[in-house]
């Protein structure tokens, strides 16, 4: 009987446009749901590569960076010791140089030629001895104890006779516990740039001076060999930063260094910046004079080779970075694209199922229709048989017509029955012209409960506690729809208990609206049906005893009253269906207009 | 020999008073029950030769009716009227221990002669 119950609901659906459009349930769009996968898969495509772009770069690039200015600092202090040990090293040949050239010039004194009162050839012999050891030797000069030159040999022979005792460094080298001084770089009476090395030696009590000049082009030129080969520069600076040993190319002599080293410091690396370059300088202070050699570097040079190993782990990185990347987006968009694929055949799938209950439901429905119609052909291939039997004077029957009129009757009344159905069969899916009147929702509800509690609530032990508002508004609507919404809800609500159950039904008015709850303490409805049990042919019963039409049919309805039906249910506890139906008379119109 | 007792279960009443009313004219002793529960009622005060069950009744349907009857009268024969469009119930009571099954609308003639058939089977059972 459920099959047929729940079709001939079928047609007291109103088929007007307006009432299809906003059916509680989403219509099985075959387009739109493949549209909303795509569009989800999509973006959980950007998430994941996002995610995992992010996840697995960051890290990465922190690292990377962390490593990255550690091996910077290294390299800058390692590239600062180098250029400190070069200066070091620089310092110490130059001490011994100047060591030396005092060496040289104290050998004189123990030379075979060397006369308290020296002659000029010995002189002359003495320079040449001189310039043996070191062709930077100018000239030499031999110095009485009253600081006049008695003697000298070289190309400034205007000096000989001069008296050098005012003169600093003579003074200096007397007073001073050193038995020699190195001067700085000056030009002195020949107005010619050197620099002297004199030293003290004491005869009988008598204080003699030996001095000789020597030519900074030749130190120049020394310098320029100690420092070859190590990208370079070497100056020499005294004290005041005057130049004393320079490049020609980059200043000159006696002019001022643009970089004077803390004075307190015998040495040191430093940063500066010079014709916008910036360098870096190492300075050691010379122990035998009172220079201080400056090795200076552009910081470019100086880091070259962490400037190159900086390069290239940046573009290891980048590269790298960009082939994570590419794999992981490669990889992400298959994987995805598949998952789509898959949940798109699923959805297919799904459709097909869908459209194959449909049709094992119009199946089901032919079968009930068939044997409601078998029924009355039945009756009325029987009674015509009777009234064949009657009229066999063989069986000896009540043959008059009164008799025969009495089985035509019951003929008729089954041919009636037979036509009702198949008027209800044509009459669905087909629009009628609705008979709107003023519904009592109470006494629709008494009727629809009488009426199921002849043939569906018979089996069960159903108690009914109804709890209905006296002088409730009424409402316009079809009167056979409304039924069938309660009908088709209470059916459910039987159908959900197992044996022994109550079913409730209220009514009351709310602000417009006529709210009728039905509840019923059967097992209820799993959470993940909630979204599905207003979606056609869907049903839980198994064994061909439901279409799922009941609650699609029955949203339907209410929707197009204007209503809405809403679902509580607790598993195991029971299902609550609360129907919204407005009052406003508004209602009357909107149903009734159209048809007119 | 005796004369032919045949119970006829329906629970459409004009179905079934005229098939009683016409296998009557016929001298086959007919009565009808208007449901499982009524037939059953009637089989334990009286023996029945033949049973003509409908399928689809309201309350005990026939094949509930059919096992009870198996039960209680074992050797009466039952003949299973469907109405529906399928074999499937007719089958089913077949299993259950019915001669045969007769698809509902069928002319008297083929309710006639299964019923003869059964009969007959029985009393071959019985002689």
């Amino acid at each position: 009987m459920r099959v047929w119950d729940t079709s001939h609901l079928l047609d007291d659906i109103p088929a007007h446009k307006q009432a299809s459009a906003g059916h509680i349930y989403a219509p099985a769009d075959s387009q739109a749901n493949l549209q909303r996968i795509r569009f989800h898969f999509k973006q959980l495509q950007t998430r994941l590569i996002l995610g995992l772009v992010l996840g697995f770069l960051l890290p990465n690039a922190l690292l990377s960076a962390y490593f990255h200015f550690q091996f910077t600092h290294t390299l800058k202090e390692s590239a600062k010791l180098s250029l400190a040990a070069v200066a070091e090293s620089q310092k110490n040949t130059i001490d011994l140089y100047l060591q030396e050239r005092v060496v040289n010039l104290y050998n004189l004194f123990h030379s075979k030629d060397f006369s308290l009162n020296p002659t000029q050839e010995q002189m002359e012999t003495l320079l040449a001895s001189l310039k043996h050891f070191h062709d930077g030797f100018i000239d030499v000069g031999f110095f009485d104890p009253r600081g006049v030159q008695i003697a000298c040999a070289g190309p400034f022979h205007s000096l000989l006779g001069m008296d050098y005792s005012h003169e600093p460094w003579y003074h200096t080298l007397l007073e001073d516990s050193k038995n020699y001084l190195i001067s700085d770089i000056y030009l002195g009476f020949r107005k010619v740039p050197h620099f002297t090395i004199a030293i003290k030696q004491v005869f009988d009590n008598q204080t003699y001076v030996m001095r000789a000049s020597l030519d900074p082009d030749k130190f120049y030129i020394f310098l320029r060999a100690i420092s070859q080969g190590k990208e370079v520069e070497s100056t020499l600076i005294n004290h005041q930063g005057i130049y004393q040993v320079v490049d020609p190319g980059r200043s000159q002599f006696l002019n001022r260094s643009d970089y004077i080293p803390p004075p307190i410091s015998p040495a040191g690396v430093e940063e500066f910046e010079r014709d916008n370059q910036k360098m870096l300088v190492a300075y050691a202070s010379i122990k035998e004079t009172p220079w201080v050699l400056l090795t200076m570097q552009p910081v470019s040079v100086a880091q070259a080779g962490m400037i190159n190993t900086r390069l290239v782990l940046t573009t290891s990185l980048v590269i790298i970075s960009l082939l994570i990347s590419a794999i992981i987006y490669f990889t992400i968009r298959r994987l995805v694209d598949r998952a789509r694929r898959m949940a798109e055949k699923g959805q297919q799938l799904q459709e097909m199922l869908t459209h194959a209950s449909k049709l094992a439901s119009i199946g089901e429905l032919a079968a009930g229709v068939a044997h409601e119609i078998n029924n009355p052909l039945a009756i009325i291939m029987a009674t015509s048989g009777v009234i064949r039997d009657m009229l066999n004077p063989e069986f000896e029957l009540d043959h008059s017509p009164e008799a025969i009129c009495k089985e035509l009757s019951v003929i008729d009344t089954a041919a009636d029955r037979a036509k009702g159905i198949t008027r209800k069969l044509q009459d669905m899916g087909k629009s009628r012209v609705p008979s709107v009147v003023e519904c009592d929702v109470n006494a629709l509800l008494d009727e629809v409960v009488g009426r199921l509690k002849k043939v569906e609530f018979k089996p069960k032990h159903i108690e009914i506690a109804g709890d209905l508002a006296p002088g409730l508004p009424r409402i316009f609507a079809e009167p056979e729809p409304l039924r069938q919404v309660f009908a088709n809800i209470l059916i459910n609500a039987c159908d959900a208990i197992a044996d022994r159950g109550t079913i409730g039904i209220t009514t009351e008015a709310k602000e417009d609206m006529i709210l009728v709850t039905i509840t019923d303490s059967g097992k209820g409805i799993p959470p993940e049906n909630l979204q599905l049990i207003f979606n056609p042919f869907f049903t839980t019963k198994g064994g061909g005893r439901s279409t799922g039409l009941g609650l699609s049919i029955a949203a339907s309805i209410v929707k197009y009253l204007g209503g809405i039906i809403r679902v509580n249910s607790i598993p195991g506890t029971g299902s609550s269906f609360t129907i919204l139906l407005p009052i406003n008379e508004q209602a009357q119109k909107t149903i009734k207009q159209p048809e007119k | 020999m005796d004369t032919l007792r045949v119970l006829i279960v329906d629970d459409e009443d004009d179905f079934r008073e005229t098939v009683v009313k016409r296998l009557n004219a016929r001298k086959i002793q007919a009565e009808g029950a208007a449901s499982g529960i009524k037939a059953l009622e009637v089989l334990k005060d009286k023996d029945f030769d033949v049973i003509v069950l409908d399928v689809k009744m309201p309350g005990m349907d026939g094949i509930e009716t059919l096992r009870h009857v198996k039960k209680l009268k074992p050797e009466t024969e039952v003949i299973m009227l469907t109405g529906h469009a399928s074999v499937e119930f007719g089958l089913k009571g077949m299993q259950l221990g019915a001669f045969d099954y007769v698809m509902k609308p069928a002319p008297l003639n083929e309710l006639l002669d299964t019923i003869g058939q059964a009969y007959n089977k029985k009393r071959g059972m019985i002689h």
